[in-house]
């Protein structure tokens, strides 16, 4: 099990962290500072000095802009968080994500939270970041709700309304599953597995409520029980109130930006007055700069969206040709991208239409071969504009198509089309018209490799190149 | 400091750390290729083979770094190491608005004159030609500026057309119609059956270079740019066996003449856009009359198909730190309102993105249909306008605006299926498509695309705020907390917020 500590510690290990030791104020700047690490691929920022009662973290589960960077990887830390390893292969993660099990968390209630209720703090005093106009906003957190002896953790997003109340938007199915005035926990601070866990079941169309059980699927998440609620044990901050609906239409536009599980599903607004709020000993609290680009919330919900494709489609057609599905994060969830076996002439139209299907974030997916390197996403897209035939392989849909979420044209739902690039080789080609990447393999015959490998040092390539060899620069 | 030669500029790479000498014998048989590909693979230094039989090669010469892919070129301008993207853009625009004529030096004032050979002397097979993907069709010279007159006008091209060499007197040229050389070869001189005469000069100074590679209009005089670029005359010398003047302090310099109605054999070869494509065609026939060169010319190659994804070549590099700002300013000259026109960093030639404050859908439907009718265009199939304020070198912001804003329905325009010509290099046409005609068009007609990326206004995702001190501010302390710098854009207050 990797809480939200053990994590911090390992992204410090590996350089992944730094801490802001000088004071940022929580009103504005940290938002701010968050917003210019996450732009420019820093590393996770801990602002250790706000004068709040929380030290925020920012980019916890976030990563890389695959286009800047050919090193790092933007799943690794979700990799690491899942206990999976930084290492762990893309195509590994989504395979795991795509399990889908639920696993009992009976056995793994603990005594008590790591939080306890401290007197004299309100939600002003924590120091949650502020947007422009100074709204502690409220992202990364959990809703733990409990109906019918089920507990369910439920994504959120808001911001905090009144010193004793957080205004939040919530799936609206969660809503409709438990008491409109129930006693709920808010929950900051959490493992990677409770917050996937919370995506997979309340934004994926068939709803599952019970979240506890499948982030026990994903990986150990410790458990404790708050009155008949079971809530994550290592929770950095929890709120202990009861929520109630907000009637008032104009609570939509007043909570902007939102987060990306909102593109997912339908929402709600509630309210939760706090009547205690629990910490544990200098609390860390994940947030994230909504509506920037590469924030955790488009990371996590990427990979969940993803992971319920890849399970869909795979074995759909009675076979797996899928090798890999992506939803880059640099697209904002509205661009999907999958690698596949063609298995036939017009399969390619099968599957982007499956993917269709299967998704209303985005109305645009680019096919590529089965070949295609998942982790380099410059690469892909240069299959895009060079593989694909300009006219032949842009395939436009009729416009009757319902809209996607993810894209901001057609805001009214009107219908239109959708598209999808075929940028794989047609199989009615012969052998000889497929064209060869250029690389080491193609361009060298391994005579010529072994010559450069054997005259390494010779030829100075160990001053240049870190120790490492031809070997390693192919792999 | 003004850049005068190649020699110079490698030894401006060499004080930066960014020239890797290479003194053990390394051969020109894909060895030398290889390393240049790791090194370009790697975002390393520059190869310098110091020793390859009777001359020196170095491996992709302008290649930039990855987050910077304009910085070696801007180096051989004697410009900033350290300026944004959009700083070095205007740098460029602004030495191109401002041209310098050249001047014509004498032979013993030449570099390129220290060696000459001409009749028997002559032999290609003397210099150190890369073989540089084992698929290639030969050898190739690929970084060099071909020099050729309109046999109308006093005007002279500069480009760049690789060269496949078949033997000591014999190449064959890379000409596609459509382009600037190509148009006076197919439809002046072969149509009157007459030789073209031609100086390819390999090695040349960084300023002549990067005009080569430039769409610089027709009728101009290139050498003028090329002094406008470096702020100095740039140096001319007269071949020994025609007319032309060629660049002075040039390493080497193949004079001949490109034969009407004689084709050999070119490619198949590894192309820019990262793929080897065929099938092998037939291409002009260039006659050795005469080679010039200095004493152990150094001889620059390009591994092309490196320039794809995350790495950088020369060829790559130089459609970002020339060809943009080129486009750039032939845009704004042609009256259109554009903050930038640059390449899809991570795909050379086939895609460009353009910013822009007008977005209106006849406006850019003008801009594109403008843009497609120029020469040069046929190996380009893409164009993207985002808005002004994207930065079209960065593909994150580029794709996020295809995504969000690019609506399948209304925003991806084709000029036609099936109705525009093409270069036969590509791989999404079969062989029998690309066909194998005269003038290097593809048999098949294909389709050119530009996509509306630009915003609805009312419904925008947050650009960086406008507020560049904050913005500074923030990335001041993120290094005071010990954030890698190089990570950080540190905008300058009062630049704009690229």
């Amino acid at each position: 099990m990797t809480a939200l500590r053990r994590h911090l510690e390992r992204l410090r290990e590996t350089d992944d962290l730094v801490s802001v030791t000088e004071h940022v104020h929580w009103d504005g700047a940290v938002a701010e500072v968050a917003s210019e690490a996450i732009r420019h691929n820093c590393p996770v920022t801990l602002f250790e000095n706000t004068s709040g009662a929380v030290r925020p973290v920012s980019g916890v589960y976030g990563g890389a802009d695959q286009f800047a960077s050919a090193d790092q990887q933007p799943w690794q830390r979700i990799t690491q968080a899942l206990d999976l390893g930084a290492e762990r292969s893309y195509i590994e993660l989504i395979e795991r994500l795509a399990r889908w099990q639920s696993s009992a968390v009976d056995d793994r209630v603990t005594d008590k939270p790591a939080a306890t209720v401290r007197e004299g703090i309100d939600m002003y005093s924590l120091g949650l970041p502020t947007d422009g106009n100074g709204t502690p906003l409220v992202s990364m957190g959990l809703l733990v709700v409990e109906a019918n002896g089920v507990t369910t953790w439920a994504p959120i997003r808001g911001r905090v309304q009144r010193s004793r109340t957080l205004r939040l938007a919530v799936p609206e199915a969660v809503t409709k599953w438990c008491s409109p005035s129930a006693d709920v926990s808010v929950v900051f601070g959490v493992s990677a597995a409770a917050l996937i866990a919370a995506l997979q079941g309340w934004t994926q169309g068939q709803t599952t409520p019970t979240v506890p059980e499948l982030a026990a699927g994903l990986t150990d998440v410790p458990v404790t029980t708050i009155d008949s609620r079971i809530v994550p044990t290592d929770a950095e901050v929890r709120i202990d109130g009861r929520m109630s609906p907000v009637e008032s239409e104009a609570v939509i536009d007043e909570t902007k930006p939102k987060a990306a599980w909102e593109l997912a599903c339908e929402t709600t607004t509630v309210d939760v007055d706090a009547e205690a709020i629990a910490l544990r000993e200098e609390p860390i609290v994940p947030f994230t700069p909504l509506g920037e680009p590469l924030t955790d919330d488009l990371h996590l919900m990427c990979l969940v969206e993803t992971a319920k494709l890849f399970r869909r489609v795979n074995n759909y057609w009675g076979v797996s040709p899928v090798e890999w599905i992506q939803l880059p994060v640099e697209g904002q969830l509205g661009f999907c991208i999958v690698s596949s076996e063609i298995l036939y002439a017009g399969f390619e139209w099968q599957l982007a239409n499956t993917l269709f299907s299967f998704s209303d974030l985005f109305d645009k997916v680019l096919i590529l071969d089965e070949q295609a390197d998942p982790s380099n996403l410059a690469r892909a897209i240069d299959d895009m504009w060079v593989k694909a035939h300009p006219a032949n392989d842009w395939i436009f849909s009729e416009p009757n198509a319902s809209s996607a979420t993810a894209p901001l044209y057609r805001s009214d739902g009107s219908n239109g089309s959708r598209l999808y690039i075929n940028a794989t080789w047609d199989p009615r080609w012969d052998e000889e018209y497929i064209a060869p990447r250029v690389n080491f393999e193609t361009s060298f015959s391994e005579n010529v490799l072994e010559s450069v490998a054997d005259r390494w040092e010779e030829l100075g390539l160990d001053a240049l190149l870190d120790e490492r060899g031809v070997s390693d620069v192919r792999e | 400091m003004t850049i005068h030669s190649f020699r110079q500029y490698l030894q401006t790479l060499e004080t930066r750390g960014d020239l890797h000498r290479i003194s053990e014998p390394v051969s020109w048989n894909l060895e030398a290729s290889a390393v240049t590909m790791l090194l370009n693979v790697e975002d390393s230094a520059v190869p310098l083979f110091e020793s390859v039989e009777s001359a020196q090669l170095v491996g992709d010469p302008y290649r930039g770094t990855q987050r910077r892919p304009w910085d070696r070129i801007a180096l051989g301008l004697g410009l900033p190491p350290d300026l944004s993207y959009s700083e070095y853009y205007e740098s460029v625009i602004d030495r191109l608005k401002d041209p310098i004529e050249p001047v014509t030096v004498s032979a013993d004032d030449a570099p390129c004159k220290e060696e000459i050979r001409t009749g028997d002397e002559i032999d290609l097979l003397d210099f150190p030609w890369p073989y540089i993907h084992a698929g290639d069709g030969g050898r190739y010279s690929n970084v060099h500026t071909l020099i050729a007159p309109d046999p109308d006008s006093d005007w002279v091209d500069w480009s760049n057309h690789r060269t496949m060499i078949h033997d000591s007197e014999t190449s064959s040229v890379l000409l596609l119609a459509g382009e600037q050389t190509p148009n006076l070869y197919y439809y002046k001189y072969e149509e009157r059956n007459e030789p073209m005469p031609v100086a390819i000069a390999v090695g040349v100074e960084p300023a002549v270079r990067y005009t080569s590679v430039m769409w610089i209009p027709t009728g101009r005089n290139e050498a003028e740019y090329a002094g406008g670029l470096k702020r100095e005359p740039v140096e001319l010398v007269p071949c020994e066996t025609n007319d032309l003047l060629v660049p002075a302090t040039a390493e080497l310099v193949i004079e001949g003449e490109i034969l009407p109605n004689e084709r050999r054999d070119e490619g198949p070869f590894g192309d820019y856009f990262g793929y080897m494509h065929g099938p092998r065609r037939s291409m002009p026939l260039f006659r050795v009359t005469g080679i010039t060169h200095q004493t152990d010319p150094i001889l620059p190659f390009c591994v092309e198909g490196t320039g794809v994804g995350h790495s950088e070549n020369t060829t790559s590099s130089m459609e970002v730190g020339c060809v943009g700002p080129d486009a750039t300013l032939g845009l704004r000259t042609a009256q259109f309102d554009v903050e930038c026109c640059a390449p899809w960093k991570s795909t050379p030639r086939t895609i460009y993105t353009i910013s822009t404050e007008k977005t209106n859908p006849s406006y850019l439907h003008d801009m594109a249909n403008f843009i497609f009718t120029t020469w040069g265009m046929l190996h380009v199939d893409f164009f993207i306008f985002v808005d002004a304020d994207v930065n079209p070198l960065d593909q994150r912001e580029v794709l996020e605006a295809l995504a969000l804003y690019a609506d399948p329905d209304t925003d991806f325009h084709q000029f036609g299926v099936e109705t525009m010509p093409k270069v036969p290099l590509n791989i999404y046409q079969t062989p029998t498509e690309k066909g194998d005609i005269q003038t290097g068009t593809s048999k098949a007609k294909t389709a050119k695309a530009y996509i509306d990326a630009t915003s609805d206004r009312s419904a925008r995702k947050s650009q960086p705020t406008g507020d560049v001190e904050r913005r500074y501010r923030a990335q001041k302390i993120l290094e005071r907390a010990g954030v890698d710098t190089s990570t950080l854009s540190f905008v300058d207050p009062g630049e704009g917020a690229q």
